[in-house]
């Protein structure tokens, strides 16, 4: 399977997921937004050298794949694929920062070491709680959402015509690539110039196809504004999610809550 | 270039998204009614999925067996001019953040800044407008997409290297990182410029119209203004973070408490629960750090199996 077809049924299955009728997806996407912003942004504040402290914060993503119906062992696989470049930038701690700092028996972890774990946990943990929000809300009520919280309506309405014409053009990208692909002779990849005359075909195209849309729109009374039906409704139950979650954050940041579970 | 949310520090990423929803806002404002006039809101989302789409058409790199792909920022420049183009390759990021974790959420900010910022309105109106002139000659359009891309990316990686070195992720020394990400983004900026360049020369064949220069307005004075502003607000306002004092939250604490970190009880009561500890704590000669980690991870272990028994299927559909 090609990069372009996995990215086309990624797409598919975060509709699938969104569509679910688990308590998470039944809250307003505006509580879901600002509760994730929230708790990455107490995850990012924790120091490099604490690692306990922001691995008990995996409760958060844990809770919410159950409350959405998603499995968290998928969502765990998902959220590696950011580790590469956090790897990168991350592994020179360990070759610089070298003072011991656990010590367990005959293991001594050294300071980089730690910050390294640190790194890569604050890493997979943010990434989750990105990929469970779109998950459980959908991109177009979380577009919707941002809107609702002040971003300029440009913005809004721009993210959601690239969302709606993601699929169209990954499906023509596809059908062009499954041509030259049974053409090819098992070569993978192309060369420039052949990509160059893929990819121009692909944006004259889009743009024959954007010309099209705007007459259509213009025809429609388009104004400049897209106009959803249905609206956000916030409930009781959203403002007691909001309040429970950001109120054990700020516990779990400035608490030591790992130190309470030495009594295990 | 990515960076993902684990790489800056609340603060960086908090004052990049400052400034990114500034420029944002004055895109907004700028784009106002020249949208709807021009039809510019569909070729924006038509040219932001072409972009999406693109990106996962992988080309070879000559030599060394590997593949890369367009990023698109002065591509996209060229085509709806630098504004519309940053709100396009902004609105990319988003769907690229969400939807295949490539980037953080929080520093969405950041990534706007390095990738959308740096080509759009730094590299395209001062590198690509000059040198392109009125797009007619082949030659001057790959000279000019070649100079943007590699003033963009460099750009871009100069600020990655600024934003985590503030954000005091990185123990590697600020010149050997920055050696260190322009060296490769040197190597990718003239692949990208190449690749752009090969866009380019065939949308001069086949539709000549798309590049025509008056769809290309942006004054670069304003953006560096903005910019300039931006980074002092960066360097300035939230290098404290990346120093050795507390951070803004262990500051707060400090205020609250008299100390960075709250001093452990020496009452009666405190010394007969840790004895209590000592006798039931389950590794008692491991340290404070490893009894903490294995207890998150029981705890953790614990949540997950009672969220997996209890099943929190609503009836009613979602609205």
């Amino acid at each position: 399977m090609t990069t372009i077809e996995k990215a086309l049924i990624r797409l598919h299955e975060v509709d699938a997921q969104s569509r679910g009728d688990f308590l998470l997806q039944t809250l307003d996407a505006r509580a879901k937004v600002i509760v994730t912003i929230a708790y990455i942004a107490v995850v990012l504040s924790f120091s490099l050298t604490s690692f306990s402290g922001i691995l008990l914060f995996a409760v958060f993503p844990i809770v919410s794949a159950s409350m959405s119906g998603i499995s968290y062992g998928q969502v765990f696989l998902r959220s590696m694929i950011a580790l590469p470049f956090i790897a990168f930038v991350g592994i020179f701690n360990p070759i610089f920062e070298r003072e011991p700092m656990l010590v367990a028996g005959d293991l001594t972890i050294s300071r980089g070491w730690v910050e390294f774990l640190s790194i890569m946990l604050r890493g997979v943990l943010t990434v989750q709680a990105a990929l469970l929000l779109i998950a459980s809300t959908g991109f177009q009520r979380v577009c919707r959402a941002l809107g609702c919280l002040g971003v300029p309506q440009i913005f809004t309405t721009q993210l959601m015509l690239i969302y709606r014409y993601i699929y169209v053009l990954i499906n023509e990208a596809i059908r062009m690539d499954r041509a030259r692909r049974s053409r090819s002779y098992g070569r993978r990849h192309y060369d420039l110039s052949m990509w160059a005359t893929f990819v121009g075909q692909l944006l004259v195209r889009s743009v024959g196809r954007a010309e099209r849309i705007h007459r259509a729109m213009l025809a429609r009374g388009f104004d400049g504004h897209v106009r959803i039906l249905g609206h956000l409704r916030w409930s009781s139950t959203d403002t007691a999610y909001c309040i429970l979650w950001i109120g054990l954050f700020i516990a779990g940041r400035f608490f030591d809550l790992s130190s309470v579970l030495k009594f295990l | 270039m990515h960076l993902a949310d684990a790489l800056v520090s609340p603060g960086v990423a908090g004052g990049a998204g400052v400034v990114s929803a500034a420029l944002i806002a004055v895109d907004a404002r700028k784009l106002k009614g020249v949208t709807e006039r021009e039809g510019l809101v569909p070729m924006m989302g038509v040219l932001g999925a072409f972009v999406f789409a693109a990106q996962m058409i992988n080309f070879s790199i000559p030599g060394t067996g590997s593949s890369g792909h367009i990023v698109g920022g002065v591509m996209l420049a060229a085509l709806l001019g630098p504004w519309a183009a940053l709100i396009t390759l902004a609105s990319v990021l988003v769907v690229q953040c969400l939807l295949f974790a490539d980037g953080g959420l929080m520093a969405l900010g950041c990534n706007i800044l390095n990738m959308g910022v740096c080509s759009t309105l730094i590299a395209y109106p001062l590198v690509f407008k000059p040198l392109a002139g009125d797009c007619g000659r082949m030659w001057r359009v790959v000279a000019a997409s070649v100079c943007a891309s590699v003033v963009g990316l460099e750009l871009g990686a100069v600020m990655v290297t600024v934003e985590t070195e503030l954000s005091g992720v990185t123990a590697l020394p600020f010149g050997s990182f920055l050696g260190l990400m322009t060296g490769i983004h040197l190597l990718i900026g003239l692949g990208e410029g190449i690749a752009t360049a090969a866009v380019l020369c065939f949308v001069m064949k086949f539709r000549p119209g798309l590049l025509s220069p008056e769809k290309r307005q942006g004054g670069s004075t304003s953006v560096l203004a903005w910019f300039l502003g931006g980074a002092i607000l960066l360097g300035g306002c939230f290098a404290w973070i990346a120093s050795e004092d507390p951070d803004g939250l262990e500051w707060s604490v400090g205020r609250l408490t008299g100390g960075t970190e709250i001093a452990g009880g020496t009452g009666d009561v405190e010394v007969a629960l840790a004895a209590v500890q000592q006798k039931t704590s389950l590794l008692p000669d491991y340290d404070s750090t490893w009894s903490g980690i294995i207890g998150c991870a029981i705890v953790l272990v614990l949540v997950w199996a009672v969220t997996s028994l209890i099943s929190f299927r609503r009836k009613n559909k979602p609205v």
